[in-house]
């Protein structure tokens, strides 16, 4: 009988363990991570709002109170922070913005209130609707001024105390992602009808049609190296070529979101022609043959037969696609530029999702939880694609499991 | 004759369905004991039960016991991988370790520590004489073993079981993926080695067994039907089942 | 003469079909075909363009022209009004990268070792997923958490160790975020080969007396070992990319090189990313030069890590 080593294989055990374990762990933490920080911002409101805050100034030109209306009611599910003027019939209450700074923000505001609409300072014909949310910075009475460092409580008795208003300065929140949202959406669709087409066409030559020889080999490699580019390589191309060319072609300002799709554009291609390689070589060969059988020709035998049969991976592809394009950052930095825009426009600059989580943190004070909140809506919309991906795969090679 | 296993009231199931049916007989020290019979029998799965690699397999479970020179291996207190250091095995496909021919060898008993090179050299090259290719290999050692023809890495394999200095070899129809040449020099092999060790060999090849071994066993649909020392099996068998197989009328 | 439906005449029946079909396809393959070359050429044209931008600092702009030898081996990465030096940047990324893969390759073959081998059939799944979870997080993703977490852990350590990071942006920062994100490559890959390993030898292994344990890491991971190594290889092409996550937490120091790993540091990607305020100009212009010098290194890694791969794993083949 010979000796053993079991202190040996239980120090390879451990370590073992210990490594799957890792990994768990850094997936829970930057999940926890992003929830922590994030959760806070995560509402409606930031995914409807502008991201840059219009800043108003009003005046009441009307001027004087009118006393001889009955005061307005009391709303009765006032929270502890929130304050009632029962005069004005305006509910104030205290907040945070995005970036953290306290804040007096309208939480009510009756339609019969006389400050329901009031008159732009900067343009006389314009009047501005208060709305729940607008941000109150300082209201100047006829007796004194108070500002939002004042606190809710403060500006609710000054303004029963007052008589008349003479300015009143607020902004209507930003720090939304409202237009970060749209590009994203844009950039999606407008990669997408470009890359598309290209990769499958590509795909199906490849696939169908390309003979076993030295240049389709040397064709087929050089589409393989584009997998290995960083992408920060294609962002540069994307500056150096599609940058000038959208201002050409299209007389833009410099970057634009066609630059940046086509950037995309030529990010996704590889990923594209390698699934829709996939999804046509399952295609089983009895249908082309039964297809050319009837008299069919090659175009005919393509289009008709092998393509219909290639859509579920085609729909993988896409679904991947969108996954790479939701998540590239380095390549649209400079393809478009670190503009956070709130009006989308194919000819204006802009930001994606991601592009706009690196402009926040890349401020003089970087906003932790803003970024946070948007990498909650990455993660669930990485996850919703990548479960949808596995779905169509699964169902797509069940559909073949006969014939092949 | 010493007995080296004995094999009590042994039902094998793979799941629900049954593998072996009450099977009761003992192995002989020294002694070539061959088991044949149709596929599917169990006759290579009561092979593997002797040194336990049927633990492997999720599904199996068992009743009965097997006694290891009257230890009973399944014991809470025995030890499978001890068990395979004295019980070896060689499989139906030769599968040498993608590892130079020295290596191969040379794996068992580093794995139960020896380092020592002279130690090492020792006994690599003794079990690959006693296995009879040293000569072949003897001036590549160290090249790949899976540069070997199909009937030479069976030798290593073999080669590779008697470095561990065994007391039983399993053969799981050791020659049937090898060319009759190669089959007849591991034929002449098994029977050298029944000097020094105990063997049981599996084979679907009835004139193998007729040819080289001292017991047979034949096997159907999970019993045992038959044992006997080998010239009686064949010539007088005792059963109709066991004359059918063997006359060729069905199997 | 009769005609059929496809515009035939049925004395010939088939030859004008034959012919407008023939036509058509050929017509459709061209295209095709032009599209597929189209599509490879695009290498072409990134390293044209690049290369075009790129060069400008070093013939384009006069008096102010960049010298290539104190760009490519200098150690301040800028100097009024014309010295860029980021021969302490190659170095500083090959460190963060080499220390990057140092800790990730042992805890990803592990980790596929485990997925692949150790854990039953049900929970192996879960496993999978959390490392295909990880290897789709964008790395912006991983650069918040880097800068929001990695860096003030990074900074906890280095008070407890007696040392002074500027709030952890560092070094070591960049070595642990980019761990975490080639960590999922690595074992994807990883498991891929393992799983490919011949059952038969491991049950050799273990019909010889070995431990499972035993049989994995003298067996079955050797039997693996080229795919392995293909993916750490990925691994290190991603390291060296990587541009958003890196900028996040390094630093960019201004000179170096950076060897101190509490220190903040500077890498290729580092300098392209970061100080962007102009499009035009030469601070913009190095940029593509930077880019250049990055294809080159990770063409030069791969080669030589391909190199290496081969002529580890011929011998038992």
């Amino acid at each position: 009988m010979y000796r053993r080593k079991r202190t040996a294989d239980t120090f390879r055990k451990s370590a073992t363990y210990l490594s799957a374990l890792l990994s768990s762990v850094v997936l829970i933490a930057i999940i926890v991570f992003v929830i922590i920080n994030g959760s806070g911002l995560l509402s409606i409101k930031l995914l409807v709002s502008d991201y840059h805050p219009h800043n108003y100034s009003l005046e009441d030109k009307t001027n004087k109170l009118d006393r001889s209306l009955p005061p307005f009611e009391r709303p009765s599910n006032l929270n502890e922070n929130e304050y009632f003027s029962y005069d004005y019939g305006i509910t104030l209450k205290d907040s945070k913005d995005s970036e953290g700074k306290s804040v007096v923000v309208i939480s009510k505001i009756d339609k019969r209130s006389p400050l329901y609409r009031m008159d732009d300072k900067s343009d006389p014909q314009n009047t501005v609707q208060l709305k729940t949310g607008f941000e109150i910075n300082t209201i100047i009475f006829d007796n004194g001024s108070v500002t939002s460092r004042n606190g809710a409580e403060m500006m609710v008795l000054r303004l029963e105390e007052a008589n008349y208003i003479e300015t009143m300065s607020l902004s209507s929140g930003g720090g939304g992602i409202r237009g970060s949202l749209l590009t994203t959406f844009v950039l999606i669709i407008l990669t997408l009808a470009i890359a598309l087409p290209f990769g499958i066409l590509t795909a199906i030559y490849l696939n169908e049609i390309a003979t076993k020889n030295k240049f389709n080999e040397i064709l087929r490699s050089l589409i393989d190296m584009l997998t290995g580019i960083p992408s920060i390589i294609y962002g540069l191309m994307g500056a150096a070529l599609f940058v000038p060319f959208s201002m050409s072609v299209f007389k833009t300002q410099g970057g634009s979101l066609i630059s940046g799709s086509l950037t995309l554009a030529i990010i996704v291609l590889p990923v594209i022609i390698k699934a829709t390689e996939e999804a046509l070589i399952v295609v089983p060969r009895p249908y082309k043959e039964a297809s050319y059988a009837l008299g069919a020709n090659m175009t005919q035998t393509t289009f008709k037969v092998v393509l219909p049969n290639a859509l579920p991976g085609i729909l993988s592809a896409t679904l991947l696609s969108i996954g790479r394009i939701i998540g590239e950052s380095a390549a649209l930095i400079y393809a478009i530029g670190t503009a956070i825009k709130d009006d989308v426009s194919v000819f204006d600059k802009g930001t994606s999702l991601a592009v706009h989580m690196w402009t926040v943190m890349a401020g003089e004070v970087p906003n932790l939880e803003m970024a946070s909140s948007i990498a909650i809506i990455l993660l669930v919309l990485v996850l919703v694609l990548n479960i949808s991906v596995k779905l169509v795969s699964h169902k797509f090679l069940k559909k073949y499991e006969g014939a092949l | 004759m010493e007995t080296v296993f004995k094999i009590k009231d042994f039902n094998l199931f793979y799941g629900e369905k049954q593998a072996l049916h009450n099977i009761n007989f003992s192995i002989y020290a020294n002694k070539i004991t061959a088991f044949i019979g149709p596929s599917g029998c169990g006759k290579s799965t009561l092979l593997r039960s002797f040194n336990r690699m049927n633990d492997f397999i999720p599904s199996c479970h068992f009743e009965g016991n097997i006694n290891y020179y009257d230890k009973n291996i399944f014991d809470k207190d025995s030890d499978p991988i001890g068990l395979r250091t004295e019980v070896g095995m060689v499989f139906q496909k030769p599968n040498p370790f993608p590892m130079s021919i020295y290596d191969n060898v040379a794996y068992g008993p580093r794995c139960q520590g020896i380092k020592d090179k002279k130690q090492l050299d020792e006994i690599v090259i003794s079990a690959l004489e006693q296995a009879a290719i040293y000569e072949e290999v003897k001036d590549r050692l160290k090249d790949s073993a899976l540069a070997l023809s199909g009937g030479q890495q069976q030798r290593l394999c073999i080669a590779r079981a008697i470095a561990m200095k065994p007391k039983v070899i399993l053969l799981d129809e050791p020659t049937s993926a090898l060319d009759p040449i190669a089959t007849s020099k591991i034929e002449d092999l098994i029977l050298e080695l029944k000097e020094k060790y105990t063997i049981i060999i599996v084979t679907h090849n009835m004139q193998q067994a007729a040819r080289i071994s001292d017991f047979t066993a034949f096997f159907l649909l999970g019993e045992m039907v038959e044992y006997k020392p080998t010239e009686i099996l064949f010539s007088h068998p005792e059963l109709k089942k066991t004359e059918d197989y063997i006359t060729g009328r069905f199997g | 003469m009769e005609h059929s439906k496809f515009g035939t005449t049925l004395s010939n029946p088939n030859k004008v079909n034959k012919t407008k079909s023939r036509k058509i396809d050929k017509m459709v393959r061209a295209g095709l075909r032009l599209v597929t070359i189209l599509s490879a050429s695009i290498i072409f044209f990134i390293i044209f363009f690049i290369a075009q931008r790129g060069i400008k600092p070093f013939i384009g702009y006069g008096e102010l022209n960049v010298s290539l030898s104190s760009f490519l081996t200098g150690n301040t990465y800028f100097q009024l009004p014309n010295v860029y030096g980021i021969g302490f940047v190659i170095v500083n990324t090959l460190i963060v990268v080499f220390f990057a893969v140092l800790i990730s390759a042992p805890i990803g073959v592990l980790t596929a070792l485990f997925i692949s081998r150790m854990m039953p059939k049900p929970f192996n799944g879960v496993f999978l997923v959390i490392v295909e979870m990880l290897a789709s997080i964008p790395s912006i993703i991983y650069g918040v958490f880097g800068a929001g977490f990695i860096t003030k852990m990074v900074n906890g350590l280095a008070s407890l160790l007696g040392m002074q990071t500027a709030g952890g942006l560092s070094g070591l920062s960049v070595v642990l975020v980019l761990a975490m994100m080639i960590l999922p490559t690595i074992t994807l890959m990883s498991v891929t080969s393992i799983n490919a390993v011949n059952r038969d030898i491991e049950l050799g292994s273990m019909a010889l007396g070995a431990t499972d344990t035993y049989t994995f890491f003298k067996i079955s991971l050797p039997a693996a070992k080229s795919g392995i190594f293909a993916g750490i290889i990925l691994g290190v092409g991603r390291a060296l990319g990587e541009a958003t996550a890196v900028s996040m937490v390094a630093g960019n120091a201004g000179t170096g090189p950076n060897l101190n790993l509490f220190d903040t540091t500077r890498t290729l990607t580092s300098s392209m990313l970061l100080g962007l305020k102009e499009t035009t100009g030469l601070d913009y212009d190095i940029r593509f030069s930077i880019g250049i010098v990055l294809i080159i290194v990770i063409l030069i890694s791969n080669m030589a890590l391909n190199y290496v791969k081969k002529k580890v794993g011929r011998k038992y083949v």
